[in-house]
């Protein structure tokens, strides 16, 4: 049951990778994020190189992303102008960031950023979600009224210029914020292998104050195009992404991606953040635990240099 | 193990590219491979190769043979992980010039008995005497605006570095030794199994068949062995080598594609 990856030059399990896609598949479909996050993690604990499982995994999100913007289309649910502002972000962030990992990845200083950026990023939201969403439960629990909480955005919002109107998000804002989040997107997808969607998600919730029910679709569809771009450039500049894998990855997790979505609908929203919440704070700790625990062998091999 | 730290090894000593030569009398030493090709395709998950061979031995004095497999040699960047604050962080790479991607060695009896240590040394025969190459004086190259340090075999701190190449390979199962791989099926002829891990390099592997006597070297055969991708495998590595950027655009649209086919085929509702 094993199958040579021709890139990853490596012999791996193929039911297994199927499977694996197919489990972070329905966790995206249930929480409506990329799954990324998840991925790299458990490739590299397989044996993949780091650097093929990050750059690989980026077509599995655009896989499970693409399935779920045709849902969310459906019900109208995308801000398309919002995503393509956010998009061309994204495109400009991943051309930097697939720099800056090439640039690192010789230092032999990518995995140290891969471990930062995983604990600082999944540790805060984690955390943050869990936060807010114990906070919902119990207020839920005891029979209180929540807070009336106040729909002000950061005035700061409206002092910038280039404003755009929003009808579907409901927003009359400047296009500079939207064009930030995307570009810091493009660069965790090109750092982290992932599509942003657990960083975009809370904050065009909080920051943007989009309408809730086109936040999930709209950062999707953004999710698509960085990804898609981080895969065309991680391919083209640095030969990393392995079709084989991907291919096995996405097969699963399209139908994973698919079961969850039908699944999320049994729960509450709360309690599904609650266990979003604490999933990204453990793969936070998880990645981020390597910097302080002694290694087996202090001498690593560093890539690079394949070509000369 | 050694005892004292080994003078660094002596420059290459070019393998003859003839097949088989007899250096002392008629004591001759044939080999061969069943296999001089291996293929990687999708269901490599590495190879066992035989290597089989005659020794021509008119008299009685008893022989040993050594065999010695070589992978491509490639440049190997290492960094060390130091800790700062409490902080496991990576030190900058250094650079070997060049280090086999594969090597073992297989031999009659444990290497240190067949033949001396500085015997062992010129010939670089052994893990601990391989030629990893490494210039007089370190000095720092720069690729891709990443300064690399370039190890220098006269640097105190060369040893440390080359064993932790030796010991993360030989943890791969990239570099191997086995002090009774050769065995004698017959008064005079004898075998050995070269195992190939999954992530064994592609390119062209040297084998080297040294015959000893008396701990002097007394014959060598070289053998070629060649480990390519095929098939499917090696289009895929081509198109994405050749044409990274169409391929990378394939990848994505093939992804787009499955996504849309599995909400059209699963999403009804």
């Amino acid at each position: 049951m094993e199958i040579y990856l021709p890139i990853a030059e490596v012999s791996v399990n193929w039911p297994l990778l199927i499977l694996l896609g197919a489990v972070v598949g329905f966790v995206s479909g249930l929480f409506g994020i990329g799954g990324g996050f998840l991925m790299a993690p458990v490739l590299i604990f397989l044996g993949i190189p780091p650097t093929v499982a990050v750059a690989s995994q980026a077509s599995h999100v655009v896989a499970s992303s693409t399935s779920g913007v045709i849902r969310y289309s459906g019900q109208g649910a995308v801000d398309f102008r919002m995503g393509a502002i956010m998009a061309a972000g994204g495109a400009v962030g991943a051309i930097g960031g697939v720099e800056l990992f090439r640039y690192l990845r010789l230092l032999g200083q990518a995995d140290l950023v891969v471990s930062v950026s995983y604990l600082v990023f999944l540790g805060a939201i984690g955390l943050l979600m869990l936060y807010e969403s114990l906070t919902e439960i119990l207020r839920r629990v005891r029979g209180e009224v929540a807070p009336h909480k106040e729909r002000r955005r950061p005035l700061w919002l409206y002092g910038l210029p280039w404003k755009v109107r929003f009808p579907k998000s409901g927003l009359y804002i400047s296009a500079i914020p939207p064009l930030g989040l995307g570009i810091f997107a493009g660069v965790l997808s090109a750092i982290m292998g992932v599509g942003g969607g657990f960083i975009l998600v809370p904050a065009m919730l909080y920051a943007l104050r989009m309408k809730a029910g086109v936040v999930v679709g709209t950062s999707l569809f953004q999710i698509i195009i960085t990804t898609a771009v981080t895969t065309v450039l991680q391919a083209g500049r640095n030969q990393t992404v392995d079709v084989v894998l991907s291919t096995l990855l996405l097969l699963g997790g399209v139908v994973g991606a698919q079961m969850g979505a039908r699944y999320a609908s049994r729960f509450k929203a709360d309690v599904l953040r609650a266990a979003l919440g604490l999933i990204v704070l453990l793969v936070g700790i998880q990645m981020g635990l390597e910097l302080f625990v002694r290694p087996s062998d202090i001498f690593l091999i560093a890539p690079g240099v394949a070509d000369g | 193990m050694i005892q004292a730290p080994p003078p660094p090894p002596a420059p290459i000593l070019a393998p003859a590219p003839e097949r088989s030569v007899g250096t002392v009398g008629d004591l001759r030493v044939a080999a061969a491979l069943t296999n001089a090709r291996v293929e990687v395709d999708s269901s490599f998950r590495g190879a066992s190769i035989v290597l089989y061979g005659a020794v021509f031995n008119p008299t009685d004095d008893p022989t040993d043979v050594v065999v010695v497999v070589r992978g491509p040699d490639a440049p190997v960047r290492l960094v060390k992980k130091t800790r700062n604050l409490g902080v496991w962080l990576n030190s900058r790479p250094v650079l070997f010039e060049g280090a086999p991607g594969f090597y073992m060695t297989a031999s009659t009896r444990p290497l240190s008995d067949v033949a001396g240590f500085g015997q062992l040394r010129r010939l670089g025969v052994g893990v601990d005497h391989l030629r990893i190459d490494a210039p007089e004086e370190s000095r720092t190259v720069t690729r891709y605006g990443v300064r690399d340090v370039v190890i220098s075999r006269l640097g105190e701190d060369y040893l440390d570095w080359r064993r932790a190449v030796i010991r993360l390979r030989e943890a791969a199962a990239l570099y191997n030794t086995d002090p009774d791989g050769v065995t004698f099926v017959d008064r005079g002829l004898f075998r050995a199994e070269v195992e190939l891990p999954a992530t064994a390099p592609t390119g062209e592997y040297h084998a080297e068949v040294w015959l000893f006597r008396d701990g002097e070297p007394a014959g060598v055969s070289n053998l070629t062995l060649r480990v390519e991708k095929v098939g499917f495998e090696r289009d895929v590595y081509e198109f994405a080598h050749r044409r990274p950027w169409t391929y990378g655009v394939l990848c994505v649209l093939l992804a787009a594609g499955i996504g849309y086919l599995a909400s059209r085929v699963l999403g009804r509702r």
